[in-house]
């Protein structure tokens, strides 16, 4: 498992590589610069600053020191929000992305599993039709109509929670916390349906039923972990998008995020926060990806990588 | 025992909840900012967010009241020599940084030179151009000693300018002229100094109570929140978590003033909106007479009151309402709906167009919802009245700002100005001959002439030379004028101080809560 998790962690560096190349090109080619503005600057003023930023250099040279720069963890000065380096945009807003993230993702997970399970454990019954229904609403409603719903009833109407803003406190975070998480709530209890049902239909389980086992024991001790599975794989990218932040999200609830970054970075050309970011998901991806893997060798003994791989 | 001894987590999340759920507090001002400033160097920063928070956390040698007027800032008197070109401030020796030193002429020097340091790369830096070798300067040519601002005496300082300027006591009044904290950033010459500040969250200011009139002030913490989305920010508002909005969101005016009534304020603001036809280009190309039925077809009342529908008022000329020395254009100098049409008609019949032959026009703006509902609107019409097919082409912000500005496929695009400082010529110069905001590449010897000459005139006779510029201007119809803006904010009413002003400047110093 040690070689396997070591020869994964190498094989990122060639990614991650060909990421931070596509990435630096394709912002550059987009139309228009980090200066362009309502106000067209003086030509002077303009090479003034190209100069500051080393804009006027040739790009095999700014892309030679953006290499240089990152591998010493330095994304340079954000072109747009001036007094801030990428590094301090990332190092300020992750945390905030991150907790709301990781909230989101839990309490989706306790809420998904469980009611997929019993709506596959009631497969065909009322549970099963209601859960079901709901997770299809969940699905369906996008999270920029449910937000301000939830702001007009809970913010506006009732006045027992903030509209929006920011602090690390439970009152602020309930509502954003809930938008991001219902969509994946329902995503998670499908999933978990789904793969229960055809997990309920397994020979072993037949087996365990035959032996007079419980219900609740073959649910719980043999069919919830190789159900899990596929919850286990949607994850790993679900994961890395939902820590990373939402745009959506992050604008109605004014939360300090990275999630709006990534739509301002490219809109404003703001060059170095969009690779800051880019990088920054890619390696979120490429982790996430890996500790599934690890995960499904956990959750499934038939599943070993060394073994396959000899 | 009780159970938040028992549970001390339950305390510290009820302690917490009740905190953050707090009301508005009397002695901290809530308000809106728009977007994240983009800098709060005073040297660097361009948004409009970053200037309104820099003019709480700085003072130049002139401010302004609640009203916008010029008042004495750092300078408690200033002369300025009958030619207009020298002026001579005295500095208040009260003036304190918030760390305790005293504010001199060398801080105000130290800024001029930085800010035209080619290696600051200061955006603005061209709006110190009329000082004496400030372009020089700027470009490399002199080192900035050569600049034309010097010390006088223990608090003089004396500029000297290439020409006389008619707006520079209020130039004096935007944070590119601030005296320079040096490399110490977290030091303020204003009212207020920054306590906390998280991107994209607030920035939180604390009264300082080194300011030269800190008994004056009476707020002890202002939040200047930042929300970009104005519907995010009539949410908060309504929520009561602000005390005045930056903005409201476009549409809703109707609805607006019967929900929040005297809160809802509006005002007249120096600010234009209109369309702009590349004249380097056909079709509109020594056009006069098309372009001139093409503005002569949109109805802007409708424009105004139904489609944007945000209190604007109808423009028929580039200077806005409020401009001093200014006469106002009226509608009915522009004859009756019908008259205006006929002639619309009349001219594009002219010009060589018909229904059998309509024009092909392609308006270019980019993505907002107010340009959009515009855009459909004029089309719309140009169509009803003209028979004109018009390809609406959205682009996103930075390559309609590149399009726009190298004019190789523009036809019409959507333009507009608000005003830098209350003077005509402000508006004037984005349509002089090489002129880096001129993207409708108009040329006219008569109008470069005219603004020339008005650069060497002083009082009525240069406005009146302002005057016959915007006329050929507008007489040449390089612009369709659709609307003047307006300032829109959401006011508690229990904030005291904040008045209505055409510059939409509101100093948290004058503000209180009662």
């Amino acid at each position: 498992m040690l070689s396997y998790s070591l020869k994964r962690l190498a094989s990122a560096i060639p990614t991650l590589f060909l990421l931070i190349t596509f990435a630096f090109f394709m912002i550059r080619i987009a139309p228009g610069g980090p200066f362009d503005s309502e106000r067209a600057l003086p030509p002077e003023i303009e090479a003034n600053l190209a100069a500051k930023y080393h804009l006027d250099e040739p790009l095999v040279v700014q892309y030679g020191r953006y290499l240089w720069n990152i591998a010493r963890l330095d994304f340079g000065p954000s072109f747009h929000y001036l007094d801030w380096s990428v590094n301090d945009l990332i190092l300020q807003g992750a945390p905030v992305s991150f907790t709301l993230g990781l909230l989101a993702l839990l309490l989706a997970l306790a809420i998904g599993i469980p009611i997929g399970a019993w709506a596959a454990f009631r497969q065909n019954r009322a549970a099963d039709y209601s859960v079901m229904s709901l997770a299809m609403v969940g699905i369906s409603i996008p999270n920029f109509v449910m937000a301000p719903l939830l702001i007009l009833l809970f913010a506006i109407t009732l006045g027992w929670l903030p509209a929006g803003g920011w602090e690390f406190s439970p009152s602020r975070m309930v509502l954003p916390v809930v938008t991001l998480a219902l969509p994946m709530i329902a995503y998670i209890a499908r999933i978990t349906r789904g793969s229960m049902i055809e997990v309920l239909h397994a020979s072993f389980i037949r087996t365990a039923r035959a032996k007079g086992m419980p219900e609740r024991s073959i649910l719980f001790n043999h069919a919830l972990k190789p159900a899990l599975l596929p919850v286990i794989s949607y994850l790993g990218p679900a994961a890395a998008a939902i820590l990373t932040g939402s745009v959506v999200v992050e604008r109605i609830f004014t939360i300090p995020g990275i999630g709006s970054y990534f739509v301002q970075g490219a809109l404003n050309r703001d060059y170095t926060l969009v690779m800051g970011v880019v990088i920054l998901y890619g390696m979120l991806i490429i982790l996430f990806n890996f500790l599934v893997d690890l995960i499904y060798a956990w959750l499934d003994p038939r599943i070993r990588y060394d073994e396959q791989e000899a | 025992m009780s159970i938040t001894s028992r549970f001390p987590l339950v305390a510290v999340i009820a302690l917490s909840w009740a905190v953050s759920a707090a009301p508005l507090s009397a002695a901290t001002l809530d308000r809106g900012v728009g977007p994240e400033p983009d800098a709060l160097d005073i040297h660097l920063a361009q948004s409009l967010s970053a200037l309104n928070v820099l003019r709480d956390l700085h003072e130049g040698l002139i401010t302004l009241d609640a009203s916008a007027r010029l008042i004495p800032g750092l300078a408690r008197a200033w002369t300025v020599s009958d030619d207009g070109r020298v002026w001579r401030f005295e500095l208040d020796p009260e003036a304190r940084w918030s760390d305790g030193e005293p504010i001199s002429a060398d801080d105000v020097i130290a800024g001029w030179r930085r800010a035209l340091a080619p290696a600051t790369a200061a955006p603005m830096a061209g709006m110190l151009d009329m000082v004496v070798n400030a372009r020089a300067v700027r470009t490399g040519r002199l080192e900035p000693s050569a600049l034309g601002i010097s010390r006088d005496g223990a608090h003089g300082l004396v500029v000297e300018l290439e020409q006389a300027t008619p707006w520079f006591a209020e130039l004096l009044t935007h944070p590119l002229t601030f005296p320079w904290p040096g490399e110490n950033r977290s030091r303020y010459s204003g009212p207020f100094v920054l306590d906390r500040r998280v991107p994209g969250a607030h920035l939180q200011l604390a009264r300082n109570p080194e300011y030269r009139d800190s008994a004056g002030v009476a707020l002890e913490r202002v939040v200047w929140h930042v929300i970009e989305e104005p519907s995010v920010e009539l949410a908060r508002y309504r929520a009561g978590q602000l005390h005045i909005t930056e903005t409201i969101p476009p549409g809703r005016l109707d609805w607006m003033r019967e929900q929040f009534g005297d809160e809802l304020r509006i005002s007249t603001y120096l600010g234009t909106f209109f369309l702009t036809f590349n004249v380097g280009r056909e079709p509109f190309a020594d056009a006069p007479g098309l372009r001139r039925a093409l503005s002569l077809a949109i109805d802007r009342e409708l424009l105004t009151q139904r489609v944007l529908g945000a209190g604007e008022v109808p423009a028929w000329g580039l200077i806005p309402p409020g401009m001093p020395g200014w006469p106002e254009a009226a509608a009915a100098d522009q004859g009756t709906a019908a008259e205006r049409l006929a002639e619309a008609r009349e001219l594009y019949r002219a010009a060589g167009f018909g229904a059998r032959r309509p024009l092909r026009a392609e308006l270019r703006f980019n993505t907002s919802l107010t340009h959009r509902r515009m855009a459909a609107a004029v089309a719309a019409m140009w169509k009803e009245q003209l028979g004109v097919e018009t390809r609406l082409v959205n682009e996103e912000w930075k390559v309609f700002v590149a399009n726009r500005r190298h004019g190789r496929i523009t036809e019409i695009v959507r333009g507009g100005w608000i005003a830098d400082w209350r003077d005509a010529a402000n508006f004037l110069q984005l349509f002089e001959t090489g002129s880096p905001l001129n993207y409708s590449f108009f040329s006219d010897h008569e109008f470069d002439g005219l603004m020339s000459a008005a650069r060497t005139r002083h009082g009525d006779e240069r406005l009146d030379l302002l005057r016959r510029a915007e006329e050929r201007l507008l007489a040449e119809h390089v612009i369709i004028p659709l609307y003047h803006y307006v300032s829109r904010h959401l006011v508690k009413p229990q904030v005291r101080g904040f008045e209505d002003n055409v510059m939409d400047i509101h100093l948290s110093r004058w503000l209180s809560l009662q």
